[in-house]
């Protein structure tokens, strides 16, 4: 191995542990990082209190027991359930209703024809806000009980509720297919595709301006190939990314792990989920190619720009970018080879998320995915070249926007 | 004149250099010698800064060969190099003791010796203290130190220095003039680009003169003198000195006078001139301007010093 080579290597570890570990040491980078778990926290930890004093209060609610009369127009109240809770069968909707007002009686409930369709409505003597629930928790435990009762079944009323679980498999050439557990863990990729280019894409855009605006560029271009400068700071970037991810996935792991009865949350069998070898490589393969393809044209943006201010306003054109296969997003899940959608997966800054879509749906064929791949990879390093071209001779231009056809002139 | 060996660390040889239709070099030649310190001269705008950054390869130049070490530059030697270019600047955000030590790791040195190095360096120069302190919160003066210190970082074997003083209040002045003559000690290399003209008679051993693109003097600063000296003839006669076309009178006293020679024309014809048209001498002594002077004679006809 050459010195130049061991020399390069060393110089692109060097890139990586100062862009990486600087950044790291940033207050703002850990305020901006952390905010957003912290909100999930407490969004979590405020919905875990109020989950538990509602579950508390809806059960004392329901099983309240207190004089109240009703008209039952549907006829699927049980007169014994009601009874048993005070309740009392009445005709005359407007005297009871007067009763109430009055402060005579303490409730009256009317349960009409259909109560599917229309609403049950309840008047009651106010309790204060916290305990004027159990009016019409109480109207819903009669119907729901009597609703029961009327069934003689427990698991048949359970069955109404359609509170039960479906295991599908569908086949597609002989072989299972098309579960969501075999789309999601592809189309993680495409998650952690929109996470990282969404968070990083204005970094990456001005990453080289720091050179620039402090007027480094000339010691940096006499001690450092410009190549393992934006590759360190390419690299350095998805290590920062995937650092914010996981602080981001922290707290939702852990919601998920000790709080998910609280929170409400579905409990997911992880054992659904089909890790399969094809589309999980094709997956990370588009997501390292796309990244390359997006990094490479947002350095090479911010390269030309003499501010960070000025090459910020690209930002939004890359994001456009990004969620316009979202437009055709039903399309490209049920008409996969329509014209459009082919174009999506072949124009190259639409195609690592149509074909990431299309790779987790399992509509793109390995002939399809070895092209766009191969399209991506040799595309990001092209404009990657071309990054690092405009940031040799764009970034000696401290003041003024370069040109793209004179550094295109340059040999 | 020092001049340690007689191998160029420095080879340029027919440079020239077009932006556009605009011919900034012009079939530039010279070598630096290993050991030695050479001051490039020249107005603003006279190309000396381009050169440097054609032969950095940080310019691509459009015509001859720039060598450094014996081949193009590559980045990959940027450990031999000290360079402090003309538009400065560092990693404002970060402490002192990262960013010195991450150039210094960009230099080939490991990580533990980068930071004694910069340790050390910052004790000497009363900036230990500020090693953690970010570089936008030091003063100016601070932040030069910082500056020099970088590219003094691996001890390197040829220093350029682009307008070493510029924008350096006189304590830095003096602590760079200190530097540059404990690594000319050491045996490096320097290739100083200046307007200063005291210290390339204190420091230089050689220098080019760079006008419009082309050299105008190169060699010794003695052979420099040569080339535009002999001008100025002191002369002490006892009668009056005649007008003549090979010289111009620029001072008649009777304790003296003073000749400027025309171009082309040596002080042993004005001799032989004065003498044929009987003018008794005394004294007859010509004397070399100094850099200063012919920094003047030959950029007499612009604003020599620019923004400066």
């Amino acid at each position: 191995m050459g010195s130049g080579v061991v020399m390069r290597r060393h110089n692109l570890s060097t890139v990586i542990s100062f862009e990486v570990l600087r950044t790291l040491r940033k207050k703002q980078f850990w305020m901006g990082t952390l905010l957003v778990p912290f909100a999930i926290a407490v969004v979590i930890a405020l919905n875990v209190l109020s989950n538990n004093s509602t579950t508390q209060s809806l059960d004392s609610q329901k099983n309240a027991k207190f004089n109240f009369s009703y008209i039952d127009a549907s006829g699927y109240v049980n007169p014994l359930i009601a009874e048993a809770v005070g309740g009392k069968l009445t005709t005359d909707s407007e005297k009871a209703i007067a009763a109430v007002k009055s402060g005579e009686l303490e409730a009256f409930f009317y349960f009409p024809k259909d109560p599917t369709k229309e609403a049950i409505r309840t008047y009651g003597k106010d309790g204060g806000i916290f305990n004027n629930g159990k009016y019409s928790a109480v109207a819903s435990q009669i119907l729901k009980l009597s609703a029961e009762n009327a069934l003689g079944d427990k698991t048949l009323s359970t069955l109404a509720t359609e509170k039960f679980k479906i295991k599908s498999a569908t086949f597609k050439d002989g072989k299972a297919s098309g579960n969501l557990g075999d789309a999601i863990p592809p189309l993680l990729f495409l998650l952690i595709f929109y996470f990282v280019i969404l968070l990083l894409g204005n970094q990456m855009l001005t990453s080289t301006q720091e050179e620039k605006e402090n007027r480094v560029t000339e010691i940096i271009l006499t001690t450092l190939n410009p190549t393992t400068l934006v590759m360190g700071k390419v690299i350095s970037l998805f290590v920062i990314g995937l650092t914010q991810m996981a602080v981001f996935t922290i707290p939702v792991v852990v919601a998920y792990a000790f709080f998910r009865k609280d929170l409400h949350l579905p409990n997911l069998d992880l054992s659904s989920l089909n890790f399969s070898p094809r589309p999980m490589t094709i997956g990370l393969l588009l997501l390292i190619a796309g990244f390359t393809l997006f990094t490479g044209t947002l350095v090479a943006a911010g390269a030309i720009m003499p501010t960070a201010k000025e090459a910020g306003q690209i930002f939004g054109v890359a994001v456009t970018l990004l969620f316009i296969p979202f437009w055709i997003v039903s399309l490209v899940a049920s008409d996969p080879n329509a014209l459009i959608v082919q174009i999506f997966t072949y124009f190259p800054y639409s195609a690592p998320v149509t074909a990431m879509i299309r790779n987790g749906l399992g509509s793109l064929s390995n002939l399809q995915a070895t092209i766009v791949i191969a399209e991506l990879f040799i595309l990001g390093v092209l404009v990657l070249r071309f990054a690092v071209r405009l940031f040799r001779y764009g970034s000696m231009e401290y003041t003024k926007r370069v040109s793209v056809l004179t550094i295109f002139r340059k040999k | 004149m020092q001049i340690v060996g007689t191998d160029p660390i420095i080879h340029i040889e027919n440079f020239g250099m077009n932006f556009g239709k605009n011919v900034v070099i012009d079939d530039l030649s010279f070598d630096v010698f290993r050991g030695e310190t050479f001051g490039f001269l020249g107005s603003n705008g006279s190309g000396k800064t381009t050169t440097i950054r054609a032969l950095l390869g940080i310019y691509q130049a459009s015509a001859g060969v720039l060598q450094v070490f014996g081949r193009e530059f590559s980045p990959e030697e940027g450990g031999k190099l000290g360079y402090l270019p003309e538009e400065r600047g560092l990693y404002k955000k970060e402490s002192v003791i990262d960013v010195m030590s991450y150039f210094g790791r960009l230099k080939g040195m490991q990580r533990e010796s980068a930071s004694a190095w910069s340790m050390n360096y910052l004790e000497r120069v009363a900036l230990a203290d500020k090693a953690k302190v970010r570089l936008d919160k030091l003063s100016s003066g601070q932040q030069q130190k910082v500056q020099l210190g970088v590219t003094l970082m691996n001890d390197p074997e040829l220093l350029i220095l682009d307008e070493p003083t510029k924008g350096f209040d006189p304590v830095n002045r003096r602590l760079l003039m200190d530097m540059i003559d404990e690594r000319k000690r050491a045996g490096a290399t320097v290739l100083m680009v200046t307007h200063q003209m005291e210290e390339v008679e204190r420091l230089c051993d050689r220098v080019i003169l760079l006008k419009d693109g082309k050299s105008r003097a190169y060699g010794s600063i003695s052979d420099v003198q040569d080339q535009f000296g002999n001008e100025v003839i002191a002369v002490k006669s006892t009668n009056t000195i005649p007008a003549s076309s090979n010289y111009q009178i620029l001072q008649q006293e009777q304790d003296g006078s003073k000749l400027r020679a025309r171009e082309g024309v040596t002080p042993q014809v004005i001799l032989r001139e004065l003498v044929e048209a009987g003018v008794e001498i005394e004294k007859f002594v010509p004397t070399k301007p100094s850099l200063d002077e012919i920094f003047i004679q030959v950029y007499g006809d612009e604003n020599p010093w620019g923004q400066v």
